[in-house]
Protein backbone atom coordinates (compact mmCIF):
# COMPACT_ATOMS: atom_id res chain seq x y z
CA UNK A 1 0.00 0.00 0.00
CA UNK A 2 2.53 2.57 0.65
CA UNK A 3 4.57 1.84 -2.45
CA UNK A 4 1.25 3.39 -4.20
CA UNK A 5 0.99 6.27 -2.15
CA UNK A 6 4.95 7.18 -1.65
CA UNK A 7 4.60 6.90 -5.61
CA UNK A 8 1.64 8.89 -6.20
CA UNK A 9 2.97 12.13 -3.21
CA UNK A 10 6.43 12.20 -4.98
CA UNK A 11 4.72 12.42 -8.30
CA UNK A 12 1.92 15.25 -6.73
CA UNK A 13 5.69 16.99 -5.06
CA UNK A 14 7.44 17.08 -8.83
CA UNK A 15 4.53 18.16 -10.46
CA UNK A 16 3.43 21.01 -8.05
CA UNK A 17 7.73 22.53 -7.97
CA UNK A 18 7.98 22.06 -11.85
CA UNK A 19 5.29 24.38 -12.01
CA UNK A 20 6.51 26.58 -10.02
CA UNK A 21 10.01 26.22 -11.54
CA UNK A 22 7.86 27.37 -14.81
CA UNK A 23 8.18 25.47 -18.22
CA UNK A 24 11.48 27.45 -18.77
CA UNK A 25 13.42 26.08 -16.24
CA UNK A 26 14.84 22.30 -17.80
CA UNK A 27 13.68 23.07 -21.37
CA UNK A 28 17.02 24.29 -22.40
CA UNK A 29 19.35 21.80 -20.58
CA UNK A 30 22.53 23.04 -19.63
CA UNK A 31 25.31 21.05 -18.13
CA UNK A 32 24.56 22.63 -15.29
CA UNK A 33 20.97 21.74 -15.81
CA UNK A 34 21.51 18.30 -15.99
CA UNK A 35 23.65 17.68 -12.60
CA UNK A 36 21.05 19.34 -11.20
CA UNK A 37 18.58 17.01 -12.75
CA UNK A 38 20.39 13.79 -11.58
CA UNK A 39 20.35 15.57 -7.87
CA UNK A 40 16.43 15.88 -7.61
CA UNK A 41 16.79 12.01 -9.05
CA UNK A 42 18.81 11.04 -6.54
CA UNK A 43 16.75 13.18 -3.42
CA UNK A 44 13.70 11.56 -4.91
CA UNK A 45 15.28 8.07 -4.82
CA UNK A 46 14.88 7.73 -1.24
CA UNK A 47 11.18 9.17 -0.56
CA UNK A 48 10.31 6.48 -3.56
CA UNK A 49 11.58 3.70 -1.90
CA UNK A 50 11.77 4.04 1.97
CA UNK A 51 14.10 1.33 2.81
CA UNK A 52 12.41 -1.21 1.21
CA UNK A 53 15.10 -2.29 -2.03
CA UNK A 54 12.98 -5.43 -3.27
CA UNK A 55 12.16 -5.58 -6.74
CA UNK A 56 8.66 -6.30 -5.68
CA UNK A 57 8.47 -2.65 -4.24
CA UNK A 58 10.33 -1.28 -7.40
CA UNK A 59 8.06 -2.97 -9.78
CA UNK A 60 5.34 -1.01 -7.60
CA UNK A 61 6.54 2.04 -7.82
CA UNK A 62 7.17 1.89 -11.52
CA UNK A 63 4.02 0.90 -12.53
CA UNK A 64 1.75 3.01 -10.09
CA UNK A 65 4.20 6.46 -11.63
CA UNK A 66 3.43 5.41 -15.11
CA UNK A 67 -0.55 4.62 -14.24
CA UNK A 68 -0.92 8.31 -13.03
CA UNK A 69 0.84 9.31 -15.99
CA UNK A 70 -1.42 7.90 -18.15
CA UNK A 71 -4.47 8.43 -15.95
CA UNK A 72 -3.40 11.86 -15.81
CA UNK A 73 -3.24 11.98 -19.69
CA UNK A 74 -6.79 10.77 -20.59
CA UNK A 75 -8.30 12.77 -18.00
CA UNK A 76 -6.42 15.89 -19.69
CA UNK A 77 -8.32 14.32 -22.87
CA UNK A 78 -11.30 14.38 -21.00
CA UNK A 79 -11.59 17.47 -19.54
CA UNK A 80 -9.40 19.96 -21.59
CA UNK A 81 -9.45 23.22 -19.05
CA UNK A 82 -7.67 20.76 -16.91
CA UNK A 83 -5.08 20.66 -19.70
CA UNK A 84 -4.73 24.06 -20.83
CA UNK A 85 -4.23 24.63 -16.96
CA UNK A 86 -1.73 21.85 -16.84
CA UNK A 87 -0.28 22.52 -20.04
CA UNK A 88 -0.43 25.89 -20.16
CA UNK A 89 -0.31 27.59 -23.56
CA UNK A 90 1.67 29.30 -26.08
CA UNK A 91 2.75 32.87 -25.46
CA UNK A 92 4.24 35.38 -28.01
CA UNK A 93 7.32 37.36 -27.03
CA UNK A 94 7.94 39.27 -30.45
CA UNK A 95 5.50 40.72 -32.57
CA UNK A 96 6.73 42.41 -35.83
CA UNK A 97 10.24 42.48 -34.45
CA UNK A 98 9.14 44.49 -31.40
CA UNK A 99 9.97 42.67 -27.90
CA UNK A 100 6.97 42.52 -25.49
CA UNK A 101 8.75 43.12 -22.63
CA UNK A 102 6.14 43.11 -19.59
CA UNK A 103 5.39 39.20 -20.82
CA UNK A 104 9.40 38.79 -20.80
CA UNK A 105 9.37 39.89 -17.11
CA UNK A 106 7.42 37.43 -16.27
CA UNK A 107 8.66 34.39 -17.85
CA UNK A 108 11.58 35.15 -16.46
CA UNK A 109 13.48 35.88 -20.10
CA UNK A 110 15.12 38.48 -21.73
CA UNK A 111 16.13 39.38 -25.14
CA UNK A 112 19.42 37.17 -24.94
CA UNK A 113 17.04 34.23 -24.86
CA UNK A 114 15.02 35.35 -27.38
CA UNK A 115 18.29 36.16 -29.54
CA UNK A 116 19.70 32.91 -28.57
CA UNK A 117 17.22 31.35 -29.68
CA UNK A 118 16.48 32.89 -32.82
CA UNK A 119 20.58 32.37 -33.76
CA UNK A 120 20.05 28.27 -33.16
CA UNK A 121 16.87 27.65 -35.03
CA UNK A 122 16.89 30.63 -37.93
CA UNK A 123 20.33 32.11 -38.13
CA UNK A 124 18.97 35.32 -37.33
CA UNK A 125 21.23 37.86 -35.69
CA UNK A 126 18.47 40.92 -35.23
CA UNK A 127 15.55 41.33 -33.45
CA UNK A 128 14.35 43.58 -36.34
CA UNK A 129 14.08 40.12 -38.60
CA UNK A 130 11.70 38.33 -36.54
CA UNK A 131 8.41 38.03 -37.43
CA UNK A 132 6.77 36.38 -34.00
CA UNK A 133 8.93 34.63 -31.33
CA UNK A 134 6.65 32.30 -29.54
CA UNK A 135 7.32 30.76 -25.97
CA UNK A 136 6.00 27.09 -26.44
CA UNK A 137 4.65 25.02 -23.76
CA UNK A 138 7.63 22.74 -23.88
CA UNK A 139 9.24 25.50 -22.79
CA UNK A 140 10.93 26.31 -26.16
CA UNK A 141 11.51 29.45 -27.80
CA UNK A 142 10.24 29.27 -31.44
CA UNK A 143 11.35 31.84 -34.09
CA UNK A 144 9.46 32.73 -37.32
CA UNK A 145 11.62 35.18 -39.15
CA UNK A 146 10.15 37.57 -42.11
CA UNK A 147 9.56 36.02 -45.29
CA UNK B 1 0.83 44.32 -41.49
CA UNK B 2 -0.20 46.53 -38.28
CA UNK B 3 2.53 48.55 -37.24
CA UNK B 4 1.34 50.11 -33.66
CA UNK B 5 -0.72 47.89 -32.22
CA UNK B 6 -3.52 48.44 -30.39
CA UNK B 7 -3.81 45.60 -27.98
CA UNK B 8 -2.08 45.89 -24.73
CA UNK B 9 0.76 43.64 -23.96
CA UNK B 10 -1.36 41.55 -21.98
CA UNK B 11 -4.08 40.71 -23.84
CA UNK B 12 -4.95 37.61 -25.80
CA UNK B 13 -3.38 37.10 -29.44
CA UNK B 14 -5.25 35.58 -31.33
CA UNK B 15 -2.76 35.21 -34.63
CA UNK B 16 0.07 33.67 -34.89
CA UNK B 17 -1.43 31.18 -31.80
CA UNK B 18 -4.44 31.64 -30.19
CA UNK B 19 -3.60 32.81 -26.63
CA UNK B 20 -5.53 32.49 -22.90
CA UNK B 21 -3.51 35.50 -21.49
CA UNK B 22 -6.25 35.36 -18.77
CA UNK B 23 -4.92 31.76 -17.77
CA UNK B 24 -1.12 32.66 -18.53
CA UNK B 25 -1.61 35.68 -15.84
CA UNK B 26 -2.92 33.06 -13.41
CA UNK B 27 0.15 30.75 -13.93
CA UNK B 28 2.69 33.43 -13.89
CA UNK B 29 0.80 34.59 -10.54
CA UNK B 30 1.22 31.30 -9.24
CA UNK B 31 4.68 31.06 -10.51
CA UNK B 32 5.22 34.11 -8.66
CA UNK B 33 3.45 32.83 -4.88
CA UNK B 34 5.37 29.51 -5.48
CA UNK B 35 8.66 31.30 -5.72
CA UNK B 36 7.48 32.95 -2.20
CA UNK B 37 6.39 29.83 -0.83
CA UNK B 38 9.75 27.80 -1.65
CA UNK B 39 11.04 30.73 -0.10
CA UNK B 40 9.39 30.53 3.11
CA UNK B 41 9.89 26.54 2.97
CA UNK B 42 13.40 26.98 2.88
CA UNK B 43 13.27 29.85 5.88
CA UNK B 44 11.11 27.19 8.17
CA UNK B 45 13.76 24.28 7.72
CA UNK B 46 16.23 26.71 8.79
CA UNK B 47 14.46 27.57 11.82
CA UNK B 48 13.81 23.94 12.50
CA UNK B 49 10.21 22.73 11.51
CA UNK B 50 11.24 20.32 10.48
CA UNK B 51 13.89 19.09 12.93
CA UNK B 52 16.90 20.13 13.72
CA UNK B 53 16.79 23.65 14.69
CA UNK B 54 15.78 26.39 17.22
CA UNK B 55 12.27 25.25 16.56
CA UNK B 56 12.82 22.54 16.97
CA UNK B 57 14.93 21.61 19.72
CA UNK B 58 13.41 21.71 23.19
CA UNK B 59 13.58 20.64 26.87
CA UNK B 60 11.41 20.11 29.80
CA UNK B 61 11.81 20.00 33.39
CA UNK B 62 9.99 18.23 36.54
CA UNK B 63 9.73 20.98 39.27
CA UNK B 64 11.77 19.40 41.71
CA UNK B 65 14.51 19.51 39.04
CA UNK B 66 15.72 15.87 39.09
CA UNK B 67 15.17 15.07 35.98
CA UNK B 68 15.24 16.89 32.38
CA UNK B 69 14.92 16.20 29.17
CA UNK B 70 15.99 17.37 25.84
CA UNK B 71 14.22 16.03 22.82
CA UNK B 72 13.42 17.33 19.19
CA UNK B 73 9.34 18.67 18.95
CA UNK B 74 9.89 17.18 15.27
CA UNK B 75 11.45 14.63 13.46
CA UNK B 76 11.08 12.46 10.06
CA UNK B 77 9.94 8.94 9.80
CA UNK B 78 13.39 6.82 9.08
CA UNK B 79 15.44 9.37 10.88
CA UNK B 80 17.12 9.03 13.86
CA UNK B 81 17.88 11.64 16.72
CA UNK B 82 18.93 11.88 20.71
CA UNK B 83 16.84 11.74 23.34
CA UNK B 84 19.11 12.90 26.92
CA UNK B 85 17.55 12.61 30.38
CA UNK B 86 19.41 14.12 32.67
CA UNK B 87 18.80 12.23 36.27
CA UNK B 88 20.13 13.59 39.81
CA UNK B 89 19.43 11.72 42.79
CA UNK B 90 21.97 10.71 45.53
CA UNK B 91 25.30 10.14 44.85
CA UNK B 92 26.51 6.42 43.48
CA UNK B 93 22.98 4.91 43.33
CA UNK B 94 21.19 2.93 40.91
CA UNK B 95 18.69 5.70 39.60
CA UNK B 96 15.46 4.49 38.50
CA UNK B 97 14.07 6.16 34.98
CA UNK B 98 10.59 5.37 33.66
CA UNK B 99 9.72 5.58 30.47
CA UNK B 100 6.12 5.19 29.63
CA UNK B 101 3.64 6.78 26.99
CA UNK B 102 3.74 6.36 23.56
CA UNK B 103 7.90 6.58 22.94
CA UNK B 104 8.27 3.05 22.39
CA UNK B 105 5.14 2.81 19.39
CA UNK B 106 7.10 5.81 17.65
CA UNK B 107 10.65 4.76 17.66
CA UNK B 108 13.07 2.38 17.83
CA UNK B 109 16.07 2.31 20.65
CA UNK B 110 18.95 2.00 18.10
CA UNK B 111 21.57 2.34 21.12
CA UNK B 112 21.05 3.61 25.26
CA UNK B 113 24.26 5.38 26.76
CA UNK B 114 25.41 4.43 28.98
CA UNK B 115 23.86 0.07 29.06
CA UNK B 116 21.67 0.67 31.96
CA UNK B 117 22.25 -1.58 35.17
CA UNK B 118 19.15 -3.52 34.35
CA UNK B 119 15.96 -2.74 32.35
CA UNK B 120 12.06 -3.72 32.76
CA UNK B 121 8.98 -3.48 31.74
CA UNK B 122 6.44 -1.80 32.83
CA UNK B 123 2.84 -1.61 31.05
CA UNK B 124 3.46 0.10 27.88
CA UNK B 125 7.27 1.13 28.65
CA UNK B 126 10.07 0.30 30.27
CA UNK B 127 11.75 0.65 33.41
CA UNK B 128 15.74 1.50 33.21
CA UNK B 129 18.13 1.69 36.47
CA UNK B 130 20.83 3.81 35.31
CA UNK B 131 24.31 4.29 38.18
CA UNK B 132 24.92 7.60 39.76
CA UNK B 133 28.23 9.88 39.58
CA UNK B 134 29.45 11.09 42.30
CA UNK B 135 27.70 14.55 42.44
CA UNK B 136 24.52 12.26 41.67
CA UNK B 137 24.20 12.63 38.04
CA UNK B 138 23.45 10.68 35.43
CA UNK B 139 22.77 11.25 31.79
CA UNK B 140 21.03 8.72 29.50
CA UNK B 141 21.37 9.23 26.39
CA UNK B 142 18.55 7.47 23.76
CA UNK B 143 19.58 6.66 20.06
CA UNK B 144 16.18 6.61 18.42
CA UNK B 145 14.95 5.60 15.07
CA UNK B 146 11.37 7.44 13.93
CA UNK B 147 9.24 4.83 12.95
CA UNK B 148 5.65 6.03 12.50
CA UNK B 149 3.51 9.23 11.54
CA UNK B 150 1.65 11.97 14.05
CA UNK B 151 1.85 12.83 17.76
CA UNK B 152 3.77 10.64 20.21
CA UNK B 153 3.06 11.69 23.94
CA UNK B 154 5.96 10.35 26.17
CA UNK B 155 6.25 10.72 30.23
CA UNK B 156 9.60 10.78 31.98
CA UNK B 157 9.93 10.26 35.25
CA UNK B 158 12.67 9.52 38.26
CA UNK B 159 11.56 6.43 40.48
CA UNK B 160 8.46 7.07 41.72
CA UNK B 161 8.61 10.58 41.42
CA UNK B 162 6.26 13.18 39.20
CA UNK B 163 6.68 12.11 35.47
CA UNK B 164 7.30 15.24 33.06
CA UNK B 165 5.57 15.22 29.65
CA UNK B 166 6.12 15.95 26.00
CA UNK B 167 5.20 15.55 23.09
CA UNK B 168 7.26 15.15 19.46
CA UNK B 169 5.56 15.40 15.78
CA UNK B 170 7.06 12.57 13.47
CA UNK B 171 6.65 13.78 9.79
CA UNK B 172 6.15 10.83 7.19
Amino acid sequence: MDSVLRAAAIYLVLMVLFKIAGRRSLAELTTFDLVLLMVIGEATQQALLGDDFSLTNAVLVIATLIAIDIGLSLIKQRFTWLARVLDGGPTVLVEHGRLLPERLKRARLDAEDVLEAARSAQGIVELRQIRFAILERNGKISVIPYE
Amino acid sequence: MESGEPQGELCSRRDPVREDMALQRKVWRFERWGWYGLLLLVALTLGGLFSKGPLSEAQVHSADGQVRVEYQRFLRNGASDTLVIHLRGQPNTALEARIEGELLQGFNIEMLQPQPLKASAAGQGVKLWVLSDADGQAVLRLNLRSDGVGRFDTQVALGAGAALQFSQFIYP
